[in-house]
């Protein structure tokens, strides 16, 4: 079975988002990997350890500095990395999805993967749109933000949150599975993990873009969330106040 | 003239009132914009006599009630949609921000060629079409700008937003049934089961929730009675899910749900970055926790010093009595 999983970088939350000069400032920012895709990550290596001849590729469109964090994914279990760079600077979801198109239908040419995991969304912009558009563009299914995958007969069985409830899902492949914090629990490197990971290479696919943004980002800006706080006394004064704000009760 | 189509998402045959709170949204955006129509589309059989007393404003409502769209089908809903929008030769489409738009709403963007923005907070009205929202853990506002002339929005779900359009005349048009079994079938919801009780936190216009200050899953009994008390939800922070006291569907946070009730209880919360995500929308808050110095104080508008397990059960006898003399 091959096994592609998309990864992406995202500051790691404790790092405060600098903002200079009506841009974001990330030169201070430590970039990680993005925490719904160690769960993609981890439920491919999982399938990997039941599916002998299984192969998983991880997949990112970054900068060099993505190397160390590749290196991290090949310590955790995955077989191949590849770093795909793209001369154009990418603006949005769609061109983002699109990169990660050709890059996963040039890497396996002529038969797409089995499977494809992505995480739900990147914890930076949170739009959730890369994978579902990434499946659209390679022609095959996708369910988002699985909670629990079972191989059965032809297909998987999984399942995902919905409001007020779970929906469970039959799917066969080829498909695009989106990762949501539940499916499991991440490993942790080893030290052996880590030295093994060295020996292997990180291969490089250059992508050309030729399509437009969907959308582009106007401006951005501090949002400041502060509020007075008022600290009560006691509980009756917190009820008084609540009941005179109209929309509440 | 600008014609917006409106996603009703339907589950056992009821129209969601996510979906309905959208619609009366976009009722309103359409008159601010002047001379916009609104038509709406409904995959699945579903009731809709229950529709005329809950929905606003003028329109068409598709409604194809072929049962193979009864569960939710990515592949069907897909081409049903985007065959609607082609077809009515509409400019905008809208959902609510619902596990299901998520899924196939970006599939529609590429399949259409339209520039989809999700989450939209607020319109500006300064720039037609773009949306703004909040990036980074909540700490930055972005607004973005369509670039093609169809778009597609997910409007985040707002309880405290009252939508005031006036009622006006929906004509309902039954779609012919559509074979869709041409689609090669390869994703298909087989059921689906509900969580028994109290709303989801996602839709609340209460939420009551609670950190590791709760001490252990015990403590959530009392978040529970207040919950249950106001009609709302019970939501968690980070630290309370990975201890294993609550589901991760009670989850709030960056790495949980984002929220936006009327009124959010925040009972033993420190306030950490990664859950203040969560509740950037949320309208008033009230903090209850033993450091008068813990962050949640910050973006809270009311708060109490003093331990939970206190302060909960006043609060709950004290709302039991409130809410008997109303």
């Amino acid at each position: 079975m091959n096994i592609a999983v998309c990864l992406c970088q995202v500051p790691d939350t404790a790092s405060v988002i600098g903002f200079v000069d009506g841009a974001v400032d990330r030169s201070r920012v430590n970039e990680v990997m993005n925490p719904y895709d160690e769960y993609a990550l981890e439920e491919a290596v999982r399938l990997k350890e039941c599916f002998q001849q299984s192969i998983v590729t991880v997949f990112c469109v970054a900068p060099d500095s993505a190397r160390e964090m590749l290196r991290k994914a090949l310590a955790l279990g995955a077989d191949r990395a590849v770093r795909v760079s793209c001369p154009t600077e990418l603006s949005d979801p769609f061109q983002t999805a699109r990169v990660l198109s050709q890059a996963i239908s040039a890497y396996y040419s002529a038969v797409l993967p089995d499977l494809v995991f992505c995480g739900k969304h990147s914890t930076d912009f949170q739009s959730g749109q890369v994978p579902p558009m990434l499946a659209q563009m390679l022609g095959m299914a996708s369910v988002s933000g699985i909670t629990a995958l079972t191989v059965s007969g032809e297909g998987f069985q999984v399942e995902r949150e919905i409001e007020r409830g779970i929906e469970y899902i039959f799917v066969t492949s080829p498909v695009l599975l989106s990762a949501e914090k539940g499916l499991n629990t991440p490993r942790n490197t080893t030290v052996r993990a880590v030295m093994e990971a060295r020996k292997k290479t990180v291969d490089l696919l250059t992508v050309t873009l030729h399509e437009e943004p969907l959308v582009v980002m106007k401006d951005i800006e501090p949002l400041e969330r502060k509020k007075l706080c008022r600290i009560l006394s006691d509980e009756k004064e917190l009820i008084r106040l609540l009941s005179q704000e109209r929309h509440l009760f | 003239m600008n014609k917006f189509l409106v996603f009703l998402e339907q589950r056992d045959g009821i129209v969601q009132q996510t979906s309905i709170d959208t619609w009366n949204r976009v009722q309103k955006i359409a008159e601010l914009q002047g001379a916009a129509v609104v038509s709406g589309i409904i995959a699945g059989p579903a009731d809709i006599r229950q529709l005329e007393s809950t929905i606003t404003g003028d329109g068409v409502i598709y409604h194809a009630a072929d049962e193979s769209l009864r569960l939710y089908n990515q592949a069907y809903y897909t081409r049903l949609v985007a065959d609607t929008f082609k077809g009515n030769d509409c400019s905008a489409l809208f959902f609510a921000d619902t596990a299901m738009s998520r899924d196939f709403a970006p599939r529609l963007s590429v399949a259409l060629q339209a520039s989809l923005l999700t989450g939209c907070m607020k319109f500006d009205a300064d720039m037609p079409g773009g949306c703004s929202r909040p990036v980074y853990s909540g700490s930055l506002l972005s607004t973005f700008i369509p670039k093609r002339s169809l778009r597609i929005y997910i409007l985040s779900l707002s309880t405290t937003d009252s939508s005031c359009s006036s009622r006006g005349h929906i004509d309902f048009m039954e779609l012919e049934p559509q074979s869709f079994t041409d689609e090669p079938l390869v994703s298909s919801v087989n059921r689906i089961v509900m969580h028994e009780g109290t709303p989801d936190v996602a839709e609340a216009a209460v939420i009551v929730a609670g950190g590791r200050g709760m001490g252990g899953a015990q403590g959530f009994v009392l978040l529970e009675q207040l919950a249950q008390l106001l009609g709302g939800a019970v939501g968690a922070s980070r630290s309370a899910v990975d201890e294993g006291w609550r589901p991760h569907a009670e989850q709030i946070g960056q790495t949980g749900k984002t929220v936006s009730p009327a009124l959010y209880f925040a009972c033993g919360i420190s306030g950490a970055v990664q859950h203040l995500a969560g509740i950037g929308s949320a309208g008033t808050v009230v903090a209850i926790n033993i450091d008068r110095h813990a962050p949640i104080f910050d973006v809270a508008d009311y708060g109490i010093v003093g331990d939970v397990h206190i302060v909960l059960p006043k609060l709950l006898d004290l709302f039991k009595d409130f809410l008997k003399t109303k």
